[in-house]
């Protein structure tokens, strides 16, 4: 690596969602010619970091420097003028146009004629820059007959057309196949031996071993340090990534487990999730973490019978049940609090008593509403979860985050279920309310239920969890005892990096 | 928050009831802005104020008000049905040739009403299936209920004159007109459906957040089919008032009320969007239509110009509707930054 002038640098980066600090003064810095990668954990700040380089978000503290100038601030136009560019996982181009089209969307070069497109000046163009790159990638098919590594050459291609100097990679082969990997890490070595400067984020580290020249740590949005690849070993990479205040983590009270209540065999959906058993016991909590994209949320949607499965049986206390539909699910006695509550679960414009009863009304009652009871039973909730509410009348996107939450879990707690499924219980909620709900979880497993937690905060997950399922790929590999795992032991799991000691799977 | 719950007779503890400013329902403007109405029309010309005009103009409104109660409904769930002018038409056509074939006319009429729930049920049964939206699928059976009528009455009249009067034209004490009672049992079935039944919640459920809905065991297709078929049994009733009142059927009868009724619902406060929306609301935007259209007649304006005042009047409702959003929104905020604090 030439120790030229930096391309961009950033100072003591700060920047804050509400109380939240998303990055916490983290330096970050790229020379031309080298492949500098970011790692961490779901949520440790890579994609906020990523956005203030794109001029999309802007900083609250720090200074960016532009090939050694100071600039006060980076809008995406300042970002794309001073060529910096970004390939995302899910290509943003148009499925009906040529691949050349699509490198000159905007930007496309007319001919003889005036306003008529050169369609064969810009076919030539593009098979150069394909051709020295040694791409596989036909230049005159329509997008939507390519495939994803093909698109992602695509993107590549498009910014080299654009002259960038800094390539912003996201996980680029997540999507990819074994020799696909290969393919582009090649592609990847060319650029670099161009002298472009290449931001690599990946979670696969054998990638970041193989092809980085500098390593950034984050976790949880702080700055860990940058090493040279080559000086750092990978149990350091990993130690740096994890390892979190004993206060970060939540003490709950055991629970007595009963006998197997739940158990799952052999279930499968193509493409999403390969053929997993698993069992809960009564009052055991059992956690299921892996990385964004592993396959946690389609696993329990499966199980809830939001997703068609194509094979595998459920079971509740040793009875074979039917779930095709939530319906099923429910009458069965499986509940899910969803992940992502604006989407998926709360009735906006709606007050909160319609949105507590919604299960019970539908599910436990009969063509009439019972307004008194549905009054009782949301002052009821509303008093044991201590929802902030003003009055009976309020809709729920008038409450804050950690109350909207309660109220649909409360909505939930109506009706006993025998299991209760929760994916990432306590996101985008302040640490009062988290901390109820990890009470009123343990609560539940108390009373003899069966807990499924799906959830992406490692503190979280060690902290509750009787046993962690990992997912893997859309594939549950293992099942560890919580019995003292650490982090470090737990991401290596969620990563795929093998123990010195052997791992299974 | 607990100072604010209460005990009720019977022990059990309840939330506050709550209070909505009266300034934030869209009905409340529109009460105003018919009084204001009445009011100047009356100076202009005494006549509106005798029993018999205002009779006539309950009269006038039975119709839109039944067509718009089951819009009211099927736009809450999310969904449109444009081509309630269309299947009024073909249904009244139907109606009324079997009743000159010397069917008799309470089987006519059940006949008609079946055809237009059926109507309404492919509607939205395309919709579904083909998931495409519901204003393009009722568009499409725009030209096909016209067309079967036209082809089925030759395009001529269907006239029935004295053999089914009752309905339309009979009089409670000599005074309220009987289809205007019809209309109000409209607006009453569809307020009970959508605030005591589970029906209702589903609807509300299904508008506002279909995956929610789903997630929580309701079916979203039944629930949405379910308004349309309701939908559609309105539609049979004011195609049956409408054919009494006027004693004749054609293919082009009821063309245009689709967009009266959506006039209507969104006028009274109903976002196209759905999830939310009352029937007062509504009941208010059919007066408020049938009243203009009363008083530009008293006021003798070119009767062409009440179709541009229709226009107008949507406009200045959906300004109500972002304005009061608006100030909803300010104060949201205001709360939830102050529950930041806490």
């Amino acid at each position: 690596m030439e120790q030229s002038a930096t391309i961009v640098s950033l100072k003591e980066i700060t920047k804050i969602y509400g109380q939240h600090r998303a990055l916490d003064r983290v330096s970050f810095d790229l020379f031309p010619g080298e492949v500098h990668c970011l790692v961490g954990e779901n949520g440790a700040g890579k994609s906020t970091l990523i956005k203030v380089l794109s001029g999309a978000v802007t900083p609250e503290g720090g200074e960016i420097f532009l090939s050694g100038k100071a600039v006060r601030s980076l809008n995406p136009r300042q970002a794309i003028e001073m060529g910096i560019s970004t390939v995302y996982q899910d290509a943003e181009l148009v499925d009906s146009l040529s691949v050349s089209d699509n490198v000159f969307l905007g930007d496309e070069r007319t001919g003889k004629i005036p306003l008529m497109v050169n369609s064969k000046g810009q076919l030539d163009q593009v098979r150069q820059i394909v051709d020295t790159l040694h791409m596989n990638l036909p230049v005159g098919v329509l997008v939507e007959e390519l495939s994803a590594s093909q698109k992602q050459m695509l993107q590549i291609a498009k910014t080299l057309y654009r002259d960038a100097k800094v390539l912003i990679m996201d996980e680029p082969t997540s999507s990819l196949g074994m020799e696909e990997t290969r393919v582009l890490m090649d592609l990847v070595r060319t650029l670099r031996s161009r002298g472009m400067g290449i931001i690599y984020i990946s979670h696969y580290l054998e990638e970041i071993f193989e092809i980085g020249d500098r390593v950034t740590i984050l976790k949880d949005g702080g700055y860990m340090g940058t090493y040279p690849v080559s000086q750092i070993p990978v149990e350091t990479v990993i130690k740096k990534m994890v390892g979190r205040d004993a206060s970060m983590f939540f003490s709950r009270q055991p629970v007595e487990m009963g006998q197997t209540q739940f158990e799952v065999r052999k279930l499968a959906r193509g493409g999403m999730v390969e053929e997993t058993s698993f069992s809960v016991r009564r009052g055991e909590v059992l956690g299921i973490g892996g990385l964004v994209g592993s396959g946690r949320s389609e696993l329990v949607n499966l199980v809830f019978g939001a997703e068609k499965k194509d094979s595998g049986e459920i079971f509740l206390g040793g009875k074979r049940v039917h779930v095709r539909s939530p319906k099923d699910a429910i009458r069965a006695g499986i509940a899910l609090v969803t992940e992502d509550r604006k989407k998926l679960a709360m009735l906006g414009g709606r007050d909160i008593v319609e949105n507590t009863s919604l299960v019970h009304n539908e599910n436990f009652k009969g063509p009439w509403i019972d307004a008194r009871e549905e009054q009782v039973l949301t002052a009821k909730i509303v008093k044991e979860l201590s929802v902030a509410v003003q009055d009976r009348l309020q809709k729920i996107e008038e409450l804050s985050g950690g109350n909207q939450q309660k109220v649909i879990i409360g909505r939930w707690l109506l009706d006993d279920s025998l299991v209760y499924i929760f994916d990432e219980p306590t996101k985008g909620v302040d640490i009062g309310a988290k901390e109820q709900i990890y009470n009123l979880i343990v609560a539940l497993a108390q009373k003899g239920k069966s807990i499924i937690m799906v959830s992406s905060d490692m503190p979280e997950l060690l902290s509750m969890s009787d046993r962690i399922g990992v997912m893997r790929n859309g594939r549950l590999t293992t099942i560890l005892d919580n019995d003292g795992i650490s982090e470090e032991e737990l991401i290596r799991h969620f990563i795929g990096v093998p123990n010195a000691g052997g791992e299974q799977g | 928050m607990t100072e604010h719950n209460r005990k009720n007779k019977n022990g059990a503890t309840l939330l506050a009831r709550g209070k909505r400013s009266i300034f934030r329902s869209q009905w409340f403007y529109l009460l105003c802005a018919e009084v204001v109405i009445a009011i100047i029309t009356g100076i202009v010309n005494p006549r509106f104020f005798t029993t018999s005009n205002l009779m006539n103009i309950l009269e006038q409104i039975a119709v839109l008000g039944i067509v718009s109660s089951g819009m009211t409904m099927l736009i809450i769930s999310g969904e449109i049905d444009i081509s309630v002018g269309a299947n009024i038409g073909f249904s009244s056509c139907v109606m009324a040739m079997m009743m000159r074939g010397g069917v008799a006319p309470i089987f006519a009429v059940l006949v008609g009403i079946s055809l237009a729930v059926f109507n309404s049920f492919l509607v939205g049964l395309t919709s579904r299936v083909f998931k495409a939206p519901s204003f393009i699928t009722s568009l499409a059976f725009i030209s096909v209920f016209e067309g079967i009528a036209l082809a089925i009455t030759k395009g001529s009249f269907q006239t029935i004159y004295g053999m089914f009067e009752t309905i339309g034209t009979s009089r409670l004490f000599q005074l309220i007109p009987l289809s205007f009672l019809i209309s109000i049992g409209a607006y009453l079935l569809v307020h009970v459906l959508l605030s005591n039944t589970k029906m209702g919640r589903r609807v509300y459920a299904v508008g506002s957040n279909p995956t929610a809905a789903f997630l929580s065991g309701i079916s979203v297709n039944w629930t949405k089919l379910g308004a349309f078929l309701f939908n559609g049994a309105l539609v049979g009733v004011a195609a049956m008032v409408l054919l009494s009142r006027i004693g004749a059927a054609q293919p082009s009868t009821g063309s245009g009320i689709e967009l009266r009724a959506i006039g209507a619902v969104v006028i009274g406060g109903t976002p196209l969007s759905g999830g939310k929306g009352r029937i007062l609301g509504t009941l208010f935007g059919v007066l408020l239509m049938g009243l203009i259209s009363n008083s530009l007649n008293m006021l003798r304006v070119n009767p062409y110009f009440q179709t541009v005042t229709f226009g107008v009047l949507i406009i200045a409702s959906l300004a109500v509707s972002v304005l009061s959003t608006y100030r909803k929104r300010a104060r949201v905020k205001a709360v939830s930054e102050g529950s930041v604090e806490q």
